[in-house]
């Protein structure tokens, strides 16, 4: 429904779009991550059906552990000027006062890994859990239901987004209204976004099935929204911007 | 095309006078400069212009509007179903078959069998639900509700006395209205849909039924209460004696029952017995108590317990010669309303008593009556048959219905021959119905040969009877139960048969949609620049078009009578009219372009709309419609903030994303207003009155239009003052009058729940004066104060001087004198500020029709049109369609959040007397339309402020914006009503259609009709004062 169109004019200096890191873990995991993602969730289906809130909780933990060690692995984190993990020095090469690879990787990979799932966490559940609410989530009943939907599609867009970006204020002004070129990570943000929000098309359907309950389907619409997302953004849209007028 | 092809006249015209204005125009639409020339002529040949092009205007939409009428009108013949009436009647002397050792043609012993009873009481009690009359039994932890237990006598007789009376569930076919089930009650007959909407005023009855057996045999017939029966058997009664009352006045729970009560006992009395045969009394204080405070008040205990009180008088009063008949029409849902198929809105009771001793059991076990309703439930229909041969009569000519055991089998239970015996005439009278339908109809034998097979099988059986002589008791059984297989066959045949629809009739009205919708999507969305340039030539080739076409139609009926009138006029006038554009528009092609969506935000509205449509298609989508609209309008707010973090001016950015946001936590507050239908049960929880099962508002709800009242007109104040504009006459009106009214509304309800609940015992009457006459000033200070203001009131600006580098950007400059400048305060928004005053005044008077609850919403709805306003301006979006599709969303939203559903049974009937006691043409019509689509008028009066909002006072084409904007916002309804129509015909043989896509086809069309009037006479119209106000400062 957004109107894609190639690298418009504009005045200010347009962000780059974000590639993946240039190693071989990088390009090998980066596909694996998705699949390994939804076979989890597809794993865990039956029991999120039978029991949301201690099936989602322990998926949870999962998909955490799963979205860091991807953007540890594939993403270059905010800054761009640390050392990816796996990547191997020159022989022979040596540098005054540079950091020890433990304490680069420790500076550019881990702290900026840690960063990200702490605010996913402190700020990603509450900002989309009140979304969740304004988009017509029970108020005063299913609070851990929403809370946990909300942790999901939070888990699955907001670690690697900052671990890219950072959290610096202009950035993410662009991230929210969608100034930002598409590129993978971008595209998992709008991928799981459009697919939580078509998740909410069966909740009403007369078919009687268990996993029609709050929150299945918006959290089922936003793992397969975030697959598609990152392997259209990845490619096809890459680099592209969405337009609004 | 082909550039040597001449142009049409108007393009040079046009094109010649825009180059020689171009200059001057940009001149003049800068500030006050003087027009060139003659000031004054020019200025009045302005005012010419711009009063033909908007009449014009008004015009072309008026003719829209006829086309949606001969649309769904010819769509609503083919669509509500119908039956053929049959003109014979049924006579004493003239069984339907031979009779067997009973000589046929007297009322004094009976016409077809021997009768039993001389003369009948029937009492009818409005809305007796079935379980109202058994014993409450809980099912674990179940607390009993008021109306349980309240009316114990019926169940006890039938206990105690089973020879002298029998308790059963009365099943109603829908529709659950009084009118239509009276009509079920007397013919017998199964009731089609197209009579459903005519409780308003209804029609004699020119079928067989049984009160016109009555009268044949010369029986005295004595009507007490509901004057309904008037209207359906108009001079039956007996003059003197009958006393028929108000039957639509539903506050008043007691007026109708203490007449028929005051009436009866007398009649009961020996001395009296000789004047009448049969006495009718309909009681409405149970309907009324359930209408106005739901089933599960202690007004329903009370009203019930009287009820139990008179039937015990009743009983001792009465003789041994007569029969007494106790029923329900129809029952009540949760809150008390009906009219619909639900359960608990068929499920009525009915009680025979008489002190003869007549009445039996076919077994022991059915001693007790049932405990619910769906335990050996008979048809509201079969009390026809049951007393037209109890008291001797023949049953009457169209009748379906099949005797009811209890009356027949004997005290002893076992008189199957009796029982065979009257199955045998019911089903040969039905049999000789079923004949004459058939041969009227011109339907051939195979539509009922499984009926036909079961009757040979019954009639074999019967001769085989007769041939043996003496029978045994199951012999005879099995006779009686071949007929009554017989009769049950024949019924369903007939349900599916007269659901028999008119398919070109359906066609041909969704064909009239089809085209007119593109007609109108053409003009609103694929038309290049001034609409105002272009409507003369599409309203008059139009107009030329469906006067040739009406005149062919008329035509071709003198030529071929045969076809159906009404149908070929509207249909020909239809294709003239459609035809007429269609030329229009191939004459200004070079201004047509193709309307393919080249923003987000034109993708946004076609996929709500588009979504919202498919989506009706499945009833699912159509139950959670209100579910839907949230989802769609934080969508539509969540983009909107997204957009306006794009904004690059910082003011805009931050009025955007407040505005946006303020929009998005509005929507779902409102949202909490909820009044669930029954679809939606267990996952939707009312809030609309005090509880699920009341249709009257909690203590604390009172306090929302209070609340209104002291907030909305500061919050709308706001909305002015951010341009300046809050100066002359919208001091007055928005600080005072607008005030002055909510609180009169507020006052209104607060003393409607003080009369309700009888807070002032012997007040009543003074209360119920008051808050008349409260209602009627809050119009008053709505329509008659605000219409003259809105009309006369200068633009709201004022003149200020002040320093040179105080003055904001929304002010204009008039006289720059270096340091210090005279400003216009209020000029950037002059046009919006003027027009929304307009919105203000609806507002209050849609806001005094609502219940506490729906106040509340409407006031949200308002708040939420001035932040929509603030979005497209801060988003400059006032060309997009966005803003239309919006307000269409935003008013179909609101028509829930204010109590309402697309169900008949939430229909506020109540509402038609806020400001009237009785029932006034066309008031009454008036004022339950503003109460169920209000919000979807407010929304329609907001159109034009959408793309006036922040216009510099003489920007050109505004009119024309105007016209393309609110010509979007009738393309949604258009779709929607396309939408619901289509699947309604489509899915006319589905299990649902008639509680939930019939329904909401009738609303879709209720709605656009009233949208497009709205439209028109309120928007389009008020556009017209609101411009000429402003030319008079800033000229035209």
């Amino acid at each position: 429904m957004a109107t894609v169109v190639q690298e418009p004019a504009r005045p200010r200096v347009p962000s780059a779009p974000i590639d993946i890191l240039n190693t071989d873990l990088a390009k090998l995991y980066t596909h694996i991550h998705p699949v390994l993602l939804l076979s989890v969730y597809a794993f865990k289906f039956n029991s999120i059906v039978e029991n949301p809130v201690t099936a989602l909780s322990e998926t949870l933990v999962a998909v955490g552990i799963l979205q860091v060690v991807f953007s540890a692995i594939c993403l270059p984190p905010t800054g761009g000027s640390a050392t990816p993990l796996g990547d191997k020095r020159k022989p022979g090469e040596k540098k005054k006062g540079a950091p020890s690879p433990v304490a680069s990787a420790v500076n550019g990979t881990v702290i900026p890994a840690f960063l990200a799932l702490v605010l996913a966490i402190i700020a990603g559940i509450p900002i989309l859990g009140v979304l969740l609410v304004l988009f017509g989530a029970p108020i005063s009943t299913h609070w851990e239901h929403t809370a946990l939907c909300a942790a999901h599609i939070s888990f699955l867009t907001a670690i690697p987004l900052t671990y890219v970006h950072g959290v610096d204020g202009s950035t993410w002004r662009e991230i929210v209204s969608l100034e930002l070129p598409i590129d993978e990570v971008y595209g998992c943000l709008i991928g799981t976004m459009l697919g939580a929000w078509l998740g909410a098309v069966p909740i009403p359907l007369d078919w009687d099935r268990e996993w029609q309950k709050w929150p299945i389907t918006i959290v089922t619409g936003a793992y397969i929204g975030f697959a598609v997302g990152k392997s259209v953004g990845g490619t096809l849209l890459k680099g592209k911007t969405v337009l609004f007028g | 095309m082909d550039g040597e092809e001449p142009l049409p006249s108007y393009e040079g015209l046009a094109a010649a006078f825009a180059k020689a204005k171009a200059q001057k125009e940009k001149e003049e639409s800068q500030g006050l400069k003087p027009t060139v020339g003659n000031a004054a002529a020019a200025n009045k040949q302005g005012e010419v212009h711009f009063k033909a092009a908007h009449g014009i205007i008004v015009a072309f939409f008026s003719w829209i509007l006829l086309l949606h009428v001969l649309g769904i009108y010819l769509f609503t013949s083919g669509f509500l179903l119908t039956r053929l009436v049959l003109d014979q009647k049924s006579e004493c002397d003239v069984p339907p078959i031979d009779l067997i050792s009973y000589t046929s043609g007297s009322s004094e012993s009976g016409c077809w069998h021997p009768k039993t009873f001389d003369k009948a009481i029937v009492i009818l009690i409005d809305a007796l639900r079935y379980d109202f009359t058994v014993p409450f039994r809980p099912t674990a932890g179940e607390q009993p509700q008021h109306f349980h237990n309240a009316l114990p006598v019926l169940y006890d007789t039938a206990v105690t006395q089973p020879q002298n009376a029998f308790l059963l569930p009365f099943i109603a076919d829908p529709p659950t209205t009084t009118l239509q089930r009276l009509k079920g009650l007397t013919t017998g007959t199964l009731p089609t849909f197209v009579d459903a909407g005519s409780n308003f005023a209804g029609n004699a009855i020119d079928e067989d039924n049984l009160l016109a057996q009555l009268r044949n045999a010369s029986k005295r017939i004595v009507h007490l209460g509901d004057d309904t029966w008037h209207a359906l058997f108009p001079d039956y009664f007996e003059p003197n004696l009958t006393h028929a009352y108000d039957s639509f006045n539903v506050w008043d729970l007691h007026t109708v029952d203490n007449g028929v009560t005051e009436h009866i006992f007398p009649l009961m009395q020996p001395s009296n017995a000789s004047k009448w045969d049969v006495i009718i009394g309909h009681y409405l204080g149970v309907d009324h108590a359930g209408h106005r405070y739901g089933p599960d008040h202690p007004a329903m205990t009370a009203k019930l317990n009287q009820m139990d009180e008179t039937i015990r008088k009743m009983i001792a009063n009465i003789d041994d010669d007569t029969l007494l008949v106790v029923m329900g029409d129809h029952g009540m849902d949760s809150k008390g309303d009906h009219g619909g198929e639900s359960d608990d809105e068929i499920q009525a009771a009915l009680w025979m008593y008489s002190k003869k001793g007549v009445f039996g059991r076919s077994s022991p076990a059915n001693k007790i009556p049932p405990a619910t309703a769906k335990e050996r439930p008979v048809g509201q229909i079969d009390l026809v048959p049951t007393l037209s041969l109890l008291l001797g009569l023949p049953v009457p000519f169209n009748n379906l219905g099949t005797p009811i055991e209890e009356a027949f089998i004997g005290a002893q239970g076992e008189d199957y021959e009796t029982l065979a015996n009257v199955n045998r005439l019911v089903s040969a009278q039905i049999q000789r119905y079923q004949f004459e339908y058939a041969l009227a109809r011109g339907q051939d034998e195979s539509t009922r040969a499984s009926s036909l097979k079961l009757w040979t099988v019954a009639n074999d059986g019967w001769d085989l009877l007769m041939r043996n002589g003496r029978a045994s008791r199951d012999h005879q059984r099995s006779i009686y139960e071949s007929f009554k297989a017989y009769q049950s066959e024949t019924l369903s045949i007939c349900r599916a048969l007269w659901a028999r629809f008119d398919v070109p009739r359906m066609l041909n009205g969704v064909t009239i949609l089809v085209f007119t919708l593109i007609t109108l999507g053409i003009y609103s969305r694929g038309l290049d620049g001034d609409r105002t340039e272009l409507t003369p030539a599409l309203l008059i080739r139009g107009a030329v078009g469906t006067l040739v076409g009406a005149g062919a139609g008329v035509g071709v009926t003198f030529a071929a009578p045969d076809l159906s009138r009404d149908h070929v006029v509207v249909f020909s006038t239809a294709v003239g009219s459609l035809l007429g554009v269609a030329t229009a528009f191939w004459y200004i092609r070079r201004r047509l372009i193709l309307p393919i969506p080249s923003s987000i935000w034109s993708w946004i509205s076609i996929i709500f709309t588009l979504a919202l449509s498919a989506g009706f298609a499945a009833n699912s989508f159509t139950i959670w419609e209100d579910e839907i609209l949230l989802h769609f309008l934080t969508t539509f707010g969540v983009l909107a903030t997204l957009s306006s973090i794009r904004q690059k001016n910082n003011i805009d950015r931050a009025l955007g994303c407040y505005h946006s946001i303020l929009f998005i936590v509005l929507t779902r507050l409102a949202s909490m207003s909820r009044l669930c239908r029954e679809e939606q049960m267990p996952y939707c929880k009312s809030t609309y009155y005090a509880s699920a099962t009341s249709s009257t508002s909690a203590t604390w709800q009172l306090a929302i239009p209070f609340a209104v009242a002291l907030l909305l007109p500061s919050f709308i104040r706001s909305y002015y003052e951010n341009t300046g504009n809050f100066q002359g006459s919208a001091i007055t009106w928005l600080d005072i009058a607008l005030r002055f009214g909510l609180l009169l509304s507020a006052a209104f309800w607060t003393l409607d729940a003080a009369d309700d609940g009888d807070w002032y015992p012997g007040y009543g009457e003074v209360l119920k004066t008051t808050k008349v006459i409260i209602a009627q000033i809050t119009l008053a200070i709505a329509v008659a104060f605000g219409y003259s203001t809105f009309t006369w009131a200068k633009p709201f600006l004022t003149i200020e001087t002040k320093a040179r580098e105080a003055v904001k950007p929304g002010e204009q400059i008039v006289a720059d004198g270096g340091s210090s400048a005279i400003t216009i305060l209020g000029y950037s928004n002059v046009h919006g500020s003027r027009y929304a005053f307009l919105i203000t005044m609806w507002f209050l008077a849609i806001s005094l029709v609502q219940k506490p609850m729906g106040a509340g919403a409407i006031a949200v709805a308002t708040w939420q049109i001035f932040s929509l306003l603030e979005i497209i301006d801060t988003n400059k979006l006032s060309d997009s369609p966005i803003g239309p599709i919006v307000l269409g969303l935003l008013g179909s939203f609101h028509f829930f959040k204010t109590g309402h559903q697309a169900t008949i049974a939430s229909v506020q009937w109540e509402s038609a007397f806020i400001p009237l006691r009785t029932i006034k043409y066309p008031w009454t019509p008036v004022l339950i339309i503003l109460n169920s689509f209000g919000a979807q008028i407010l929304c329609a009066i907001a159109v034009p402020a959408v793309v006036l909002w922040k216009q510099p006072p003489k920007k050109r084409g505004l009119l024309g914006d105007v016209a393309k904007a609110v010509g979007t916002h009738l393309l949604f309804y258009a779709v929607i009503n396309l939408a619901t129509t289509m699947w309604a015909g489509h899915l006319r043989r589905h299990l649902m259609l008639y509680r939930i896509f019939s329904p909401r086809f009738m609303v879709g069309a209720l709605v656009l009709l009233a949208v497009d009037f709205v439209a028109i006479f309120v928007a389009i119209v008020g556009t017209r004062m609101s411009f000429i106000s402003v030319a008079e400062v800033f000229g035209w």
